[in-house]
């Protein structure tokens, strides 16, 4: 099997660069030559579009240029990018994910935020969607990209980590299924798949497991490790309560569709991700209490929905903790808006006194 | 700062950027009851480098007006030398300094020409207006180029009254924008600046809350964009004119909320490379 496999292999190589002949049409010609060969071979035979923008950073995934979003017909992408030079005002950056969710590790669990807002080439598409979907009693995903690739890819994790439970007889970790997810979506890698998502998650590993998976506890939480020590001396600093207990707790990971997978204690992803970035700096810390870390949460997504065009319409907060995740009621965040006007307007009537009192 | 990433530009950079920067830069202005605050951070990029950490950008324009710069950094610092001779001309000719409205004016009309090239010039005038008394309201009428000929002169003294005296910030900008309002904040840091600002901004702050508000918003746009950091820098403009706080560290003020958020720096393992 494996040599057929090398042949097959080494016949790709010599049909030459054309990728007209090849049975799967490419649209980049650097395409490394271990994709093609699994592509030609496996039952993924059909025209997978290799987008350009490969050849640049790839923390640039999902993000097409001025001149490929004229061409692509495809609308289910996020907002497609403005143009800087169509635009009045500069963008500090272009636009990726047209959306805001946060999720932040504390004291009480993790709490993951995110605004209800779909957008789709500058129109809302739905004002009330569900960004953070629940996978199990005890993890739950934010999404963030293309909102169908997202729906789909959260249904696939609960099926395989169901599959695993029942294989296994206990839960995968957070870490354990983010890396599974990751792995699924590589062969992905390089298409229009677009999928960013921060999985949160509270891992029980003291009670559940048995002696004789004791081996593969210190497997996954090799990996994890090594990941930790990657990551900025900023997370190094965490108390020593963190570090012990990294295998059971709260955790939380990012993983995108361009292969990224980071732990930490912080994330927030979207376009409106800089503005609930800096309220979140401000304020989260590990000592925070529910409620405490639920207003930080909901205050970051508000400033985000008020200064980004692309998230919006109401916020939805969701808490993990040992006991499984909790929804707090969708929050409609006109209302927040509609007090901050007429605190505002009371601003401006004395402002306005003062300036009488002057001249 | 780095230049403007027009779609032809960004394919001649050698260094992929992560995404194209319209400006490596955090600089904010707002108005509060107090005056006109500006801050800015201190760092010069160019392609991924940090070409100069120390640089100045915001530079008074005359002692009632400070301009903060985002963009090119040549470009800027040329149109500002221009913006101070065109204002200080107009005060020897006219015996009056002409508006901060004015002056926005002017350097957006001096920058037209420029339009469709590769001038990056984003600045935030912000300035106190003086009082305009009623001796000189007659000759305001006759030489400022914010009355329209047609518009009776009741009309006119009451509209330059309000609009030419108090706090004023003013966004002008190489592609022709021209906008007045009450916050600004340009660069590649400006969202980060914006959340900060945006939550916490009153009319009624103190001079002291003020000032710590921009330097939390520079602070925080500093620790998280790449293109922005250093020092910070603080201007204070009020109807007696401008003072300029000293510069300041922002690495200081990073340890001190780390202290505050209870996780120790291990100066030993930030020597690790990693």
């Amino acid at each position: 099997m494996a040599l057929q496999d090398l042949c097959n292999f080494q016949n790709i190589l010599l049909e030459g660069e054309t990728a007209e002949q090849s049975p799967v049409r490419f649209g980049k010609k650097a395409a490394s030559s271990y994709e093609r060969g699994l592509r030609s071979s496996s039952l993924l035979d059909f025209y997978i579009p290799v987008a350009e923008y490969l050849d640049e950073s790839p923390i640039q995934f999902g993000q097409i240029s001025p001149d490929q979003s004229s061409s692509s017909s495809d609308s289910s992408l996020p907002p497609g990018l403005p143009l800087a030079s169509s635009q009045p005002v500069p963008l500090p950056f272009p636009m990726a994910h047209g959306t805001t969710t946060l999720a932040f590790v504390f004291q009480g669990g993790v709490l993951a935020a995110a605004d209800t807002r779909s957008s789709c080439s500058g129109l809302v598409a739905c004002p009330a969607s569900q960004k953070i979907l629940p996978i199990h009693s005890h993890l739950v995903g934010t999404t963030s990209g293309t909102s169908a690739d997202c729906a789909l890819w959260k249904r696939i994790l609960s099926r395989e980590l169901r599959l695993y439970q029942l294989r296994n007889g206990h839960r995968l970790s957070t870490s354990g299924a983010a890396k599974l997810l990751s792995h699924m979506l590589h062969p992905f890698k390089g298409t229009e798949l677009c999928v960013a998502a921060t999985l949160c998650g509270w891992d029980d590993r003291s009670s559940s497991r048995g002696a004789a998976n004791g081996q593969e506890t210190d497997l996954e939480a090799m990996p994890s490790g090594k990941v930790s020590l990657i990551k900025s001396s900023f997370l190094k600093q965490q108390p020593c309560v963190r570090k012990e207990a990294s295998l059971s707790g709260p955790s939380l990971v990012y993983v995108c569709s361009d292969g990224s997978r980071l732990q930490g204690t912080l994330f927030s992803v979207g376009s409106g991700s800089p503005y609930a970035y800096s309220i979140l700096d401000q304020g989260v810390q590990w000592g925070l209490s529910v409620d405490e870390a639920t207003s930080i949460a909901r205050e970051a997504v508000y400033r985000a929905t008020y200064r980004d065009a692309y998230s919006g319409n109401c916020v939805d907060v969701y808490h993990v903790t040992s006991k499984g995740w909790t929804r707090r009621t969708r929050e409609d965040l006109k209302e927040e808006y509609y007090r901050e006007r007429e605190r505002q307007k009371e601003e401006a009537e004395k402002k306005k006194l003062i300036h009488v009192l002057k001249t | 700062m780095t230049q403007i990433p027009s779609s032809q530009a960004s394919q001649s950079v050698s260094v992929r950027r992560p995404f194209p920067l319209s400006h490596g830069t955090t600089t904010l202005g707002f108005i509060f009851q107090g005056g006109v605050i500006a801050a800015a951070d201190t760092r010069a990029s160019a392609g991924g480098l940090v070409a100069c950490p120390a640089v100045h950008k915001i530079t008074p324009i005359h002692s009632h007006l400070v301009v903060t710069s985002s963009g090119s950094g040549a470009d800027c610092m040329l149109w500002e030398r221009i913006l101070i001779r065109e204002i200080r001309l107009y005060q020897l000719r006219h015996k009056r300094r002409l508006s901060i409205r004015g002056t926005a004016k002017l350097l957006s009309f001096m920058l037209h020409p420029f339009k469709g090239t590769d001038v990056c010039v984003a600045l935030t005038l912000c300035g106190w207006d003086k009082d305009d008394s009623v001796e000189n309201l007659e000759e305001t009428l006759g030489t400022t180029d914010d009355c329209s000929p047609s518009v009776s002169k009741d009309v006119l003294s009451k509209t330059n009254l309000q609009c030419c005296s108090g706090p004023k910030l003013i966004y002008v900008c190489s592609d022709g924008a021209r906008l007045q309002g009450d916050i600004f904040s340009v660069g590649s840091g400006s969202p980060y600046a914006y959340g900060v600002l945006d939550g916490s901004l009153r009319w009624s702050l103190s001079k002291e809350e003020a000032i710590s508000l921009a330097r939390e918003a520079v602070f925080r746009a500093t620790h998280r964009d790449a293109y922005s950091g250093n020092n910070v820098d603080l201007f204070h403009v009020t109807a007696e004119g401008w003072k300029q706080r000293q510069r300041e560290d922002l690495k200081e003020e990073y340890y001190r909320d780390m202290e505050k958020k209870g996780k120790k720096i291990d100066l030993k393992m930030q020597k690790l490379p990693k």
